[in-house]
């Protein structure tokens, strides 16, 4: 294989996930990388399996084509139990038709792969395209798996088994950090490396920290843990007078959370601001940033604010997390559930105007090891490595 | 594909000897490399099976990618043609593959991008070791815990286990002009040159990467004829045991050359407990040449190493060694077989100024007495139960080929066989794979010589045990000896005994499959018989059945028995059962009366399940009791079974089958999680004890789960339809962390505490405090003064908190110590101190023994709660209250200022409390009472009579339903 093709004009590149426009963090992040490689010189083709019932909003004139495999749904396979389904003739005729989608993706798939120039790279963000995708001839075209998540809560998830039964025969799983990755050598995946999210914009104007605001953006869903989060508030407030906790977003839990909040006797110190559009306003209005999650991969809503210069206080509930915030350094994490401690942690920060401004200055001086060149060079790397 | 002529990134030196069968296997490992720049470098050492044509014939077939090289004469080990290898290697780093071994196809890829990310100049990642003759090609990792995570080392003394124990060289990737400016080469003419290798690359390199990827797959046999055994694995010829010692000399000069002490005093440690008892195993087989060489070169070597090293050792390795120095043989023999089976008693050991030593020789020498104390062994502390008496066969006679004559002797440790006890036994013959037949032979004398007792007995073999003779070839024997009441059952060491005869076998199947029974010795140095077949019959009928098995017949028949056997596995499945206890058990009509009881997950019988239980029968309410343990057999105090009461394993059949059909569930922690309660079933949870720690969804870890895990949990806990509390605290803490709705809780105390009441009723109305009868059942002088230590559970056991026997000399004359730990961490108590500190661990039930005690010591257990009803003095030991409260489960309040009683933190704080208590200072009255009322407001001594009244009552049936919602 030569090595010479990539260098001058660039390499072919697809990136293959669920959907191409699927509302949620891979979606933008994979049309982020889109971006980034197609600025270097690269051909990027951004694929999706099938349509979505959730579409984000990409905006127009993408800079590289996108193509879905199977416009439509394909159709979840049948396996029937006992004799009452065995007798369902829908259930045979939705795998027939789950199979012809199939072979329609794979023929797709494998004229877009013999057309490649030598030097392309496949990278496949999601474990249940991989499912899809494994089954194509790639004509030695190396296969970058990735999972956006922690090791720990990919654990408790179906996604676990399947990662490891697929990925072995990708050329490199990549997850969020080295602890990550480790842990999922230690399950005798031998493949596996690291990718660190990049960071998405570098601001140029970064908060000031004047206002007495604390601000927490994401879904009001489980997954985000803003239960644990009122409930810490609820210890912190009356040690914090005049601070205002600011919610960003919105989610299934919204009035449950709300009930909670009254309950707390917190409305006066908790604002609902809905979802934004506008996360830099949002994030120059504040002097503290808090994130309270079950789970976390890579959280991009850390680096953000850090990048504005906003000390964050957070549940170390992820490798992705400690490795971001220096514990005591440029943010402050408390131990995963333990309210008492974020509550702790975000009296340190509201109380104490000095430290706010040397670990908000830290954060973002340290943050800009994720900035998009820097990722954009491991990148590069890891593709010279996966040639030679 | 690489040209000849550019710099491949790896170059794997494949060395072979003899081994054209696997060579082309171990090329074609390094050819599928998934990275591609790789190439194979091949070294024969002169074989002589065609190896070298093979290698040829492969560099033919992969210009460019193989090399063939080959030493002019046979070198003998491993390290020429490696040498060899790095003189041809192009490659920019070097790794080493054995002709029998493969590299994992991600190997070259992981190391070369760690050596490049990092800069280091040897990178080493996980070697496996796969058995291929076991059933499923068994792997075991090579030093797991070194490889759990990427690491970066500048200086190997970062990681001394590193230096020490991975010494293979052919798990590491090298940078090649690493090894050439270094001059590392393997040393000539030695064995075990890996160990120097590594020992040098370690040394000089600048930078040390570990992965913990596999790189390297190591393929082993379990069982190897001596003949097979690879060079180094045969340690019988004495040059190995010499080769060994003059490498570690060498790299003991290389560590002293660059000044690396705390290297070597690991690698030292490392020599006493690994390299030492690696030989002392084997030692009983050698002859007497070898066992002198060994001695003498061992005691040269051991003498470089200091005394404080020694020190550092467990007791085994430590005695072992010094007995060696020491050419002590008659002792050393008895030490070996310590070392081979750690749960022994191996001697009788001598006891002298309160210590404990291996034997009565050499402790009238300083260094002798502190290599020879095994006091921390705890010996003393162990029953003749709990002793594993090391026991010797003293004489071997064959009898005319049916029967043999054996003499014995066994130690009597520390006098637990007594003089004048009585001594009843008899040798078991069983064969050793499980469940299968047992014989007996009786023992005919024996005779009490004060450090050991001898006996003797003949077995007859031939004539009583009969072997089914398919799948019993292996019977290993036992002496099952009684003194007075107790019994012990140890194996009969071999030693250096030769055993000879061969006894005529009667297999109960046929004797066309074996008709002799050979004495060997097994793997831990027991005696024990073989089945084999020597007759012309027996031999064919044995070979024809072994070529059956493996042949076309076999496989079906093999396969037939392995499904059955899967089959009963899956029936006994937790899986299975709670599949059948779903579908079709509950769907059974509930069974009116029939009420299951449980206590603390069926470890005991006690607690409110049984206060309420024997309430239900004082009162004669008609009813099916079915209480449940853990465990094979119930443990001591449960009922015995009868006509209306039942006793059942957890998790068993009749378990499950009696919860589908119960009316009423009573336990005081939870049922199985994944059971489901019927609506028809009320489950009473009478719990066990009030909070100090957070508990339920108060609980991080439960707060952190995802709402299905969270949601599941919380169907769990809906399963409650009565939550039994002692007081407002319960409510404000259990029941709001349980998430339990005001309507499920019961108001009445906890039955459990009703006896602790009413004792406290008596003792104001009579002035006198009863001990009862449990004060004679645990042999204690019902005068003294009791106190009863109770400390909570933990996850890693403390090291020793309370010495017993300083409690003891303090205290001993008038006051008795009862320890009630937990299973995993429980105190040695010595039995010197009988009477003045008893274990009760094993008493079945707390509440008696609270009652009992005139003082309690604890640190956060909930018995605290229920001793307060007691109004006796209490010692709150919380030496580690920071790290407990502190940790991210936090405490509901803090103990420091709500314990009524001394807080003490230090063992000597403790002892000045307890003087106190016994000279009956009382200054914390007050603030226990208060402590009593705010714990305990509903504990008034008639829990257990309204939980009857309510449920079993006469107006029950109409109340209880409408209780339910």
């Amino acid at each position: 294989m030569s090595t010479n093709a990539a260098v001058g004009t660039g390499r072919d590149v697809f990136i293959i996930s669920n959907s191409v426009d699927e509302l949620g963090g891979v979606t933008t992040w994979s049309h982020q990388l889109a971006r980034m490689l197609t600025e270097r010189g690269h051909s990027v083709h951004v694929l999706g399996i099938c349509d979505t019932d959730t579409p984000a909003d990409l905006g127009p004139n993408l800079p590289y084509p996108t193509t879905t495999l199977h416009p439509g749904k394909v159709p979840s396979p049948f396996h029937p139990r006992g004799v009452k389904q065995r007798l369902k003739v829908s259930g045979y005729a939705r795998n027939a038709q789950r199979e012809a989608a199939i072979r329609g993706m794979k023929t797709k798939l494998e004229a877009l792969f013999a057309a490649a120039r030598p030097g392309a790279m496949i990278i496949v963000t999601q474990v249940w395209a991989m499912e899809f995708v494994r089954l194509a001839d790639r004509r030695n075209i190396p296969l970058i798996g990735m999972s956006h998540e922690s090791y720990e809560y990919s654990k408790d998830s179906s996604r676990f088994a399947r990662v490891k039964k697929y990925y072995p025969e990708a050329d490199r799983l990549l997850l969020l950090t080295q602890e990550d990755a480790d842990l999922w050598i230690l399950e005798k995946l031998n493949n596996v490396g690291f990718m660190p999210n990049p960071l998405p914009v570098w601001p140029e104007v970064p908060s000031k920290r004047e206002t007495k605001t604390v601000a927490c953006i994401g879904r009001l869903d489980d997954q985000k843990g803003i239960d644990m989060l009122l409930d810490a508030w609820a210890v912190a407030a009356p040690q914090a007078p005049g601070w205002t906790l600011k919610l960003y977003g919105r989610g299934e839990d919204e009035a449950e959370l709300k009930a909670q909040c009254t309950r707390l006797g917190l409305d006066g110190s908790v604002e609902w601001m809905g979802q934004t559009s506008d996360v830099p306003g949002a994030l120059r209005d504040s002097s503290v940033f808090v994130q309270s999650s079950r789970g976390e991969g890579f959280p991009l809503a850390l680096l953000e604010a850090m990048a504005f210069a906003v000390p964050c206080a957070a549940f170390d509930c992820a490798p992705g997390v400690r490795e971001i915030i220096r514990d005591g350094v440029d943010g402050l994490l408390a131990a995963p559930g333990n309210t008492a401690e974020l509550a702790r942690q975000l009296v340190r920060l509201t109380s104490n105007q000095d430290l706010r401004d040397r670990m908000g200055e830290a954060a973002r001086v340290n943050v800009a090891r994720y900035s998009k060149e820097t990722i954009l060079e491991k990148w590069e790397e890891l593709f010279a490595l996966l040639e030679r | 594909m690489i040209s000849a002529l550019s710099t491949p990134d790896v170059s794997v030196i494949v060395i072979v000897f003899n081994d054209a069968e696997r060579l082309p296997r171990a090329v074609q490992s390094v050819l599928d490399q998934t990275l591609h720049s790789v190439e194979a470098v091949i070294v024969d050492d002169c074989s002589t099976d065609g190896s070298f044509e093979v290698a040829q014939r492969l560099a033919a077939q992969y210009p460019g990618r193989v090399r063939a090289f080959q030493l002019p004469e046979n070198s003998k080990g491993c390290g020429e043609p490696r040498n060899r290898g790095i003189a041809e290697a192009l490659g920019t780093y070097v790794m080493y593959l054995d002709s029998d071994d493969e590299l994992e196809l991600n190997a070259c890829r992981n190391m070369v991008e760690a050596a490049e990310r990092t800069g280091a100049e040897l990178v080493s990642g996980l070697s496996t070791q796969i058995y291929i003759d076991t059933r499923n090609q068994r792997e075991q990792p090579w030093y797991r815990w070194l490889y759990q995570r990427h690491q970066v080392l500048e200086d190997v003394a970062e990681l001394p286990d590193l230096f020490v124990f991975d010494t293979l060289s052919t798990n590491m990737c090298y940078r090649r002009d690493f090894l050439l400016d270094n001059k590392l080469t393997f040393v000539k003419g030695l064995l075990y040159e890996d160990l120097l290798y590594s020992a040098q690359a370690y040394l000089a390199a600048d930078r040390i990467a570990l992965i913990p990827n596999q790189v390297y797959k190591w393929y082993m046999r379990q069982n190897v004829a001596k003949a097979d055994k690879s060079i180094t694995n045969r340690r019988d010829e004495i040059r190995n045991f010499s080769d060994r010692i003059e490498i570690h000399r060498r790299i003991d000069a290389l560590l002293a050359e660059k000044g690396k002490t705390g290297l070597r005093r690991h690698k030292d440690l490392k020599f006493l407990k690994h390299d030492i008892p690696l030989y002392l195993r084997e030692f009983p087989q050698h002859g007497p040449k070898w066992q002198h060489q060994f001695a003498e070169l061992s005691r040269e070597y051991l003498a470089t190493i200091p005394y404080d090293v020694f020190d550092e050792c467990q007791p085994v390795h430590r005695v072992c060694a010094y007995l060696l120095i020491k050419e002590d043989w008659a002792n050393l023999l008895p030490a070996i077989d310590w070392l081979r089976n750690p749960r022994k008693t191996p001697m009788p050991l001598v006891e002298r100024d309160g210590r404990i030593y291996f034997c009565a020789e050499h402790l009238d020498d300083e260094v002798g007495r502190r290599m020879l104390d095994v006091t921390e062994v705890g010996f003393q502390a162990r029953s003749l139960g709990e002793s594993m008496l090391r026991t010797q066969l003293l004489s071997w006679e064959p009898q005319d080929g049916n029967a043999v004559r054996i003499t014995g002797r066994t130690v009597n440790a520390l006098g637990l066989i007594p003089q004048k006890a009585q001594l009843s036994g008899r040798l078991e013959v069983k064969a050793r794979r499980k469940g299968l037949q047992t014989f007996s032979f009786p023992v005919t004398s024996f005779t009490h010589q004060g450090d050991y007792v001898e006996w003797e007995s003949t077995l007859d073999i031939s004539r009583t045990l009969r072997p089914l003779g398919l799948v019993d070839t292996i019977w290993d024997v036992w002496l099952n000896l009684g003194v007075d009441k107790q019994r012990t059952r140890p194996p009969l060491s071999v030693d250096q005994l030769d055993l000879d005869g061969v006894f005529a076998a009667r297999p109960r199947l046929t004797r066309l499959l074996a008709d002799r029974l050979e004495p060997e010795v097994s793997r831990p140095g027991h005696l024990a018989f073989q089945l084999t077949a020597v007759g012309p019959a027996a031999s064919k009928g044995r070979g024809l059945l072994f070529d059956l098995m493996s042949g076309p017949v076999g496989s079906p028949l093999k396969r037939s028995a392995k499904r059955v056997l899967q089959a009963r596995r899956d029936l006994g499945a937790a899986d299975t059962k709670v599949g059948w206890y779903h579908r079709a058990m509950t769907r059974m009509p509930v069974k009116k009366g029939l009420v299951v009881f449980e206590s603390h997950l069926g470890k005991q019988y006690s607690d409110s399940p049984r206060a309420i239980y024997e309430e239900m029968r004082r009162r004669g309410v008609p009813f099916h009791a079915v209480w449940s343990y853990e465990g094979t057999k119930p443990p001591k105090g449960f009922p015995k079974p009868g006509k209306d009461v039942e006793v059942v394993e957890r998790w068993s059949w009749p378990y499950l089958y009696a919860l589908a059909r119960a009316e009423y569930w009573i336990d005081n922690q939870g049922y199985p999680l994944a059971l489901r309660k019927r609506p028809e079933t009320t489950y009473i949870q009478t719990w066990h004890g009030s909070a100090l720690k957070r508990m339920g969804f108060d609980m991080a870890e439960y707060r952190m789960q995802p709402r299905h895990k969270q949601d599941e949990y919380q169907q769990a806990l809906d399963r409650f339809d009565h939550f039994v509390v002692r007081t407002e605290h319960d409510v404000d803490t259990l029941v709001r962390a349980y998430r339990l709705p005001e309507s499920k809780v019961l108001r009445v105390g906890y039955p459990r505490n009703d006896a602790l009441v009413a004792a406290r009723r008596e003792e104001v109305l009579t002035g006198k405090r009863e001990r009862g009868p449990v004060a004679k059942e645990l042999g204690i002088d019902p005068a003294r003064t009791i106190v009863l230590y109770a400390p909570t559970f933990r996850e890693k056991a403390p090291e020793l908190v309370l010495d017993p026997v300083a409690f003891a000399e303090r205290f001993g004359e008038d006051t008795t110590l009862l320890v009630r730990s937990h299973y995993m961490q429980r105190l040695a108590v010595p039995r010197t101190l009988k009477g003045k500190v008893v274990d009760v661990t094993d008493y079945p039930d707390i509440t008696p023994l609270l009652g009992l005690a005139d003082a309690l010591v604890t640190d956060y257990s909930s018995v605290m709660f229920d001793y307060a009803l007691l109004d006796r003095p209490m010692v709150f030991y919380a030496y580690d209250y920071e790290e407990y409260a502190g940790a991210a489960r936090g405490t509901y309040f803090d103990l420091r200022e709500a314990a009524p009683g001394p807080f003490v933190e230090t063992q000597e704080q403790l002892f000045d409390a307890i003087e106190g208590v016994r000279n009956g200072a009382d200054a914390d009255a007050e603030k226990r009472r208060a402590f009593a009322s705010r714990f305990g407001e509903y504990d008034e001594g008639r829990a257990a009579a309204q939980i009857v009244d309510r449920f079993f009552g006469p107006a029950a049936g109409t109340q209880q339903k409408g209780q339910q919602a």
